[in-house]
């Protein structure tokens, strides 16, 4: 079969299985354009900003495991995306993005909408390919999903020079079966005799934590982590990336850890004799100052990228592999071994975290509170939103206090329900996420919990969502303010509020969405927080956004106190430390 | 602090040595002096071809030498983050060699 360029990457990304390319059509990606216009397998999302584009196709691929395509032109189009690839990156999500490139013999010319994305996006990508000859973009697609895919996944970049895709330069194309890259072979099997250490260290251990991450998700690893702690019955905590992967209402986990984790997950962390991290990087959000991070506890990491095993902590037995592989071989021994883990092995320890659970544990009863006379707490907002969604909603969020809350008060009970961008915390994430969670499951409530900041930075996909006839639900969190710097401002610079504020520019939430076609709902009352979101989650053929006035004053706590604290080391409310 | 000397083996693709050299910069390393020339007399590599069952064409791969001045510590992090990269083969310092999926307690380049 003889194709020209164009059609090449499309019919290339048939073959993928590609089901939505999320994009943006410009001058040097016209002639793809036109090859999308002519086939029928696969749908283009026109949003409205080419960081849309990148963090819906990042929602679709954290929801379905599946990498997310994007499409974008040439100079803006490509630097546009950037961010929303680096979101991907830091968080490992497969994706590839398809940029088009002003013509090969204008390249270096400063030509109109020029720019070098291969060498703007190089710190931010796992990997990225120039198509230098149309014959060679079957093998370049092929091999980029792969690279996307395998191994720690990440966002891989294509850059198309025009002339490459031009509808009248045919050449043969044959799509490879597999990817063959001699300088690339991730890691493979875990060694056994790590496995059998990591089972003795168990033996030896009065006081085990798992503490498992994003990588455990990514590998698909949730029913073989249920498994390992069905036989060791030890606490779990999960990273924010990892929420989700062990169940948010089992008697074992902790909550989240780290900064603004729960106190009974930082005590156990800092008071653990074992650290089991399966998928985890221990990033500065978790470890506080590493020299005094878990100070009695040996440290097992599973992880798939040697680059993060003793990066910031050292790791004293290591295993490599896929997280899903590692699990499994070392269930295969447990399994044979599960009398030697009985109930009340770690039972003292179980104790001692209900105790710290019992003082300082997060209260989720704030819902309850019905008195008009104070202010919604922006928790008891989420924790509404929970009740009524029942716990089963994909929830995608921005970045900020309405985040923390999200993840400390929203109980996921499955892998992939809560897609929010935890290593580059890019503002704006929340609602193109979601769009792609949505045309992924159009059957299952989608829901963004955003705030009046973020939403302000992504908030021209209203229009799309309105397109392509989207009806998730926004729950914005409105604290008049940019909550989180406030909070820091309250914190360490003696409440000088500096640039935190918008005054009185704000839109109306409810005309502006009407506009677009969708429902806006506002919640200023306690008394009516119940109501007002069962009214919005009895809505489903429209999008529903719902504005929610929260009290202005309030903060994230617990909060690990920086610089030099440790895990133990929180404040517990305003004024309060440990 | 020591300077150390690292041997790296990568394909000779467009590209190629400013992801190695970005990564120096993009984590916070620094590089004293650089040399990379294609490989031609490929006897000394012999074993790589051997363990990762790849023959080496003429002037298909590059051999880069780069002295840093760093700790074990972040040595070994190094040698981690560039055996990372997709085009590069194998990558050594006097302690340790990395090949694509295969780690030595020993100096082999």
């Amino acid at each position: 079969m003889k194709l020209a360029g164009n059609d090449m990457l499309i019919q290339s990304l048939i073959n993928e299985g590609v089901e939505y390319i999320f994009g943006y059509p410009g001058g040097a990606a016209l002639h793809i354009y036109d090859a999308i216009f002519n086939q029928k397998e696969m749908q283009h999302i026109l949003v409205r900003h080419e960081q849309g584009a990148t963090h819906a196709a990042d929602g679709y691929a954290r929801a379905t495991g599946k990498p997310g395509v994007v499409m974008v032109t040439s100079g803006p189009g490509a630097t546009n995306a950037i961010t929303g690839i680096a979101t991907a990156f830091m968080d490992s999500i497969p994706m590839v993005v398809i940029s088009g490139q002003v013509q090969s013999h204008l390249i270096g010319t400063d030509a109109f909408q020029e720019t070098d994305m291969i060498g703007i996006s190089r710190p931010i990508v796992k990997h990225s390919f120039t198509v230098d000859h149309q014959s060679n973009i079957p093998r370049i697609v092929k091999e980029a999903f792969y690279v996307a895919t395998s191994g720690r996944q990440g966002p891989v970049v294509i850059d198309v020079p025009k002339d490459l895709t031009n509808p009248d330069d045919l050449f043969d194309f044959n799509y490879p079966d597999e990817a063959n890259i001699r300088s690339y072979n991730p890691p493979i099997k875990p060694e056994e005799n790590q496995i059998d250490r990591v089972i003795e260290a168990l033996k030896n251990s009065k006081r085990p934590v798992i503490y498992a991450g994003g990588g455990t998700i990514a590998s698909n690893a949730s029913n073989e982590l249920r498994e390992f702690n069905s036989y060791i019955k030890a606490p779990v905590t999960n990273t924010l990336m990892g929420l989700g992967v062990y169940p948010g209402t089992d008697k074992y986990f902790l909550g989240m850890l780290g900064m603004h984790g729960t106190y009974q997950a930082n005590m156990a962390m800092h008071n653990a004799d074992l650290i089991l991290a399966v998928g985890a990087r221990f990033d500065d959000r978790i470890t506080n100052t590493p020299e005094k991070f878990a100070p009695r506890a040996q440290i097992v990491h599973f992880d798939v990228d040697h680059s993060s095993v003793s990066k910031i902590i050292e790791a004293d037995i290591a295993v490599f592999g896929q997280v899903k592989d590692s699990l499994k071989s070392i269930n295969e021994k447990l399994k044979l071994e599960s009398s030697y883990f009985n109930k009340d092995r770690f039972s003292d320890w179980h104790n001692q975290i209900a105790n710290w659970k019992d003082a300082h544990g997060l209260n989720h009863d704030l819902y309850k509170n019905i008195d008009d006379k104070s202010p919604i707490l922006p928790q008891a907002a989420v924790q509404q939103i929970y009740q009524t969604s029942e716990g089963r909603a994909f929830v995608t969020s921005d970045v900020g206090q309405h985040q923390m809350f999200a993840a400390q008060y929203y109980h996921f009970d499955e892998p992939r329900k809560w897609i929010n961008s935890g290593g580059l915390g890019t503002m704006g994430f929340g609602l193109p996420s979601a769009m792609g969670v949505k045309l992924a499951y159009p059957d299952e409530e989608v829901i963004c919990i955003t705030g009046e900041g973020s939403i302000q930075m992504c908030i021209q996909e209203l229009s799309t969502c309105s397109q392509y006839k989207l009806p998730i639900k926004i729950f914005n969190i409105n604290n008049l303010a940019l909550g989180m710097v406030k909070q820091w401002q309250d914190m360490n610079y003696d409440g000088r509020h500096s640039s935190i504020s918008y005054e009185d520019s704000l839109p109306d939430f409810s005309k502006l969405v009407e506009s677009y076609g969708h429902v806006g709902i506002k919640i200023t009352k306690n008394s009516e927080l119940k109501q007002k979101i069962e009214e919005a989650f009895s809505i489903n053929d429209r999008l529903v956004f719902v504005d929610i006035y929260v009290d202005p004053s309030e903060h994230v706590y617990p909060m690990l106190v920086a610089p030099n604290g440790s895990l133990e080391n929180m404040w517990l409310s305003k004024g309060k430390k440990t | 602090m020591i300077e150390r000397q690292l041997t790296l083996i990568m394909e000779n693709k467009p590209g190629a040595l400013a992801r190695v050299v970005g990564l120096f910069h993009q984590r916070g390393y620094n590089i004293d002096s650089l040399h990379v020339d294609p490989i031609t007399d490929f006897k000394p590599y012999e074993f790589i071809e051997r363990e990762l069952n790849i023959k080496f064409q003429k002037n298909e791969v590059s051999r880069l030498i780069i002295k840093t001045t760093v700790g074990d510590t972040l040595m070994r992090q190094i040698l981690r983050q560039i055996n990372k990269l997709i085009e590069v083969i194998a990558v050594s310092d006097n302690d340790n060699t990395y090949l694509k999926g295969i780690l030595r307690d020993e100096n082999l380049l």
